[in-house]
């Protein structure tokens, strides 16, 4: 596939992504579209460091959560907006990820994947029991503030479907700039060949933690667009470990390492989960669950490399039988 | 290239059917109303005990149900909308306030219910009745019992349950009234809180109360909830020498402290809880006799059955149907559903201006409730200023209603007997 095809196929797809809330106006199928691009964005921010560098975390809710509550409280004390309190959040956010990522990153493999769970474990811990930023009972952002300053929309889902789709290309657009720079050549070498990267003069703690600094930029903005678009936050529903998991998972599912991989992970998994909640849910059976796990097993067992890995194989083999 | 398509397509369809999925067949004269409960994950008993408690209601109001006190249940569905029918629409928010947020989205907009019940959990309650509020639809929550979410200044919400601090106001006006039947005031009182928010909270409210209504607090324990021993704790309390304990634990530490009272020796005239631990099922089981004649704070009781024979019909119904007896949980959530129907029965349409009116304006007396309160009458927050709790103890094994006097099965125990005469 040659570069210019490439870039035609990104633009048609972008344009269609515009276009695409005015063909869906019910504002429950917007939510769900919007839903898909939330965590196609905390996805890619995942797969900077869990793919391209090959440190699997599994304590990202706690970036999400950094990012949320700066927002939030930025907001509710100092009336700031949530446009710059999401940046304020996301520095704070690299800041956090840097301080842990130093001790953590002297850990390899599982290991590794075990701090970031205490890490967000305590995060979690912590903010339940921090009454300045609401403790268990969490934080609500004020309904009365509308509009594109405060964030805040009532009833249209529009504005937030292209906030969601502006920060989604926006993380996409970082990550590739990283595959093109040297930056992506390090990440690589340093998940694949860690050693000889070494022995190339890289300094694996230095650049592992300008992969984490950044992932955890761009998840902490994707907690800030979580915090207005559902106006609330606790520490349940912003640093939780399911939230991790979910980050880790479209990112596998779609295809870990690749730019598009958690996008079409994203799609497949959000997709699953709402249409199975919606038709079995309301039975209290448990079926929805049943079938979604079926389907991740399903995908994990037969894509192990995810979907856009598994395209790639057969591109690769289709290429070779035309030769 | 092929392959691709395929996958592109299959993706395809995933998406369209999940645009495509709505309710959209809606039977003639059914009025829907949405359910959003926790039916999967850790809360999933209890969600399916408050599932079943909503559909008892339903079958109530929609047939003749002849010898019932309770609005609705004589006649077959809502008298003023043509005998329509109520049809409620279930969903599973999982206890993730994400889920319970896009739930009542889609029940708003898809499903075109015209008010929505839920959602136990504090924090989706708060996330779901945001978006119910952003739609001008009406937010019935009978169990959640967060203060906050009626501190919010929403017009669309509506909570028949009391909150956190009704409950600790409860535990002073209880003994307020126990002074004035037994003649006993405890002169020393020690509280012994946990430390997460639940606790703490109630801490601040103790304080505040003790010192307004001239009770004297000779000794202030927070303690963290997951200890693994709290002799150090219980030692203080000893040293103390307090004759009311006001406790409010989790049920680790709630067993871990009667335990460590019994081997300490340490016995007050009465112990005060704050339901949660205390209430568990698994409390008296590991506990057994040493579990007697502590006090706690409850919202329903099962011999509550015996002064109210209303409560009792209607738990002879749904032990029938379900094989368990009602609880707070699923009391609550029966309530709910039927304030909701009668207003919107009486708001003669469905229009959700025109339910919000007349929940506004609801007025049920509580002989028509199978709740121990005064009845359900909202205030400008939402709040029902009618609800209040009980305060049981456990004598024999069971917990029995005590406070209020009225509505008591069994005379309290104080002060309780030592720990060698039981």
């Amino acid at each position: 596939m040659t570069a210019r095809r490439r870039n035609i196929q990104v633009v048609a797809a972008l344009a269609a992504a515009c276009a695409l809330p005015l063909a869906v106006t019910n504002p429950g199928h917007q939510n769900f579209l919007i839903l898909i691009l939330m965590f196609a964005q905390v996805g890619v921010a995942w797969n900077i460091l869990g793919g391209y560098a090959g440190q699997v975390s599994l304590g990202h809710a706690a970036f999400f959560g950094i990012g949320a509550y700066t927002s939030t409280v930025l907001l509710t004390h100092a009336g700031l907006t949530p446009w710059i309190g999401m940046l304020v959040g996301g520095l704070v956010a690299s800041a956090f990820a840097v301080l842990i990522g130093w001790p953590c990153f002297r850990l390899k493999g599982h290991y590794f994947s075990m701090a970031t769970i205490a890490v967000a474990e305590i995060m979690q811990v912590m903010f339940t029991n921090w009454e300045g930023v609401g403790g268990a009972v969490g934080l609500y952002v004020p309904l009365k503030d509308q509009g594109w300053e405060a964030m805040v929309f009532n009833t249209s889902k529009l504005p937030y479907y292209y906030i969601a789709l502006g920060l989604l290309v926006a993380t996409l657009a970082a990550n590739w700039a990283i595959e093109k720079s040297f930056l992506g050549y390090y990440f690589r070498a340093i998940k694949d060949e860690p050693e000889a990267a070494r022995s190339l003069g890289i300094s694996l703690t230095r650049y592992k933690l300008v992969a984490i600094a950044i992932s955890s930029f761009f998840t902490a903005l994707g907690g800030s667009f979580y915090a207005q678009k559902e106006l609330f936050i606790d520490p349940g529903s912003v640093l939780t470990t399911a939230l991790s998991i979910k980050m880790a998972l479209v990112t596998i599912l779609g295809g870990v390492g690749s730019l598009f991989g958690p996008v079409v992970g994203s799609l497949l998994l959000t997709g699953i989960e709402e249409v199975t909640r919606q038709v079995f849910g309301g039975s209290g059976q448990g079926t929805d669950l049943i079938l979604y796990a079926l389907i991740i097993i399903g995908v994990a067992v037969f894509y192990p490399t995810g979907i856009m890995g598994w395209l790639k194989q057969r591109r690769f083999l289709v290429a070779e039988v035309k030769k | 290239m092929l392959n691709k398509l395929r996958a592109v397509a299959l993706l395809a369809a995933v998406l369209i059917m999940g645009l495509t999925l709505s309710g959209n067949v809606l039977a003639e004269n059914e009025i829907k109303i949405g359910a959003i409960y926790p039916l999967t994950g850790a809360a999933a008993s209890t969600g399916l005990e408050m599932k079943n408690a909503l559909e008892l209601a339903v079958e109530i109001i929609n047939n003749e149900t002849k010898g019932l006190n309770l609005p609705l249940a004589a006649t077959a569905g809502l008298p003023n909308l043509k005998n329509a029918k109520i049809k409620l629409i279930f969903a599973d928010h999982q206890g993730n306030p994400q889920v319970g947020a896009t739930e009542a989205e889609r029940l708003i907009t898809q499903e075109k219910v015209v008010a929505i019940i839920g959602a136990y959990f504090s924090n989706v309650t708060a996330t779901a009745s945001q978006v119910a509020e952003r739609y001008g639809i009406p937010f019935m929550n009978p169990e959640s019992s967060s203060a906050t979410l009626t501190q919010r200044g929403f017009k669309w919400f509506f909570r028949t349950t009391p909150h956190d601090d009704l409950f600790v106001h409860n535990f002073f006006d209880f003994l307020k009234a126990v002074e004035q039947k037994k003649g006993v005031k405890p002169k020393r009182i020690a509280r012994m809180n946990e430390n997460t928010l639940w606790g703490t909270e109630t801490t601040k409210l103790e304080d505040k109360l003790a010192k307004e209504r001239g009770y004297n607090i000779v000794e202030k324990i927070t303690y963290p909830a997951k200890s693994t021993q709290l002799t150090s704790e219980v030692q203080r309390l000893k040293a103390s020498n307090a004759d009311l304990i006001m406790q409010s634990s989790y049920l680790g530490d709630a067993i871990l402290a009667m335990k460590t009272y019994k081997e300490q020796g340490f016995t007050p005239e009465a112990i005060l809880a704050n339901n949660a631990g205390f209430n568990d099922s698994e409390f008296l089981k590991t506990l057994g006799k040493d579990g007697n004649f502590i006090l706690s704070r409850e919202v329903w009781a099962l011999d509550l059955t015996s002064r109210n024979p209303l409560i009792k019909q209607v738990n002879d119904l749904y032990s029938q149907k379900y094989k368990v007896n009602f609880n707070g949980n699923s009391a609550r959530s029966f309530t709910g559903l039927f304030v909701l129907a009668d207003a919107i029965n009486r708001a003669k349409s469905t229009e959700p201006e025109a339910i919000r009116k007349a929940l506004s304006e609801t007025n049920v007396p509580g002989n028509q409730l199978i709740m121990p309160w005064g009845g359900v009458k909202f205030d400008a927050a939402g709040q029902n200023t009618l609800g209040s709790g009980i305060i049981v103890q456990v004598q024999d094994g069971k917990y029995v209603t005590v406070w209020p006097f009225e509505l008591a099965s069994k005379d309290i125990i104080w002060p309780m007997p030592g720990w060698d005469k039981r």
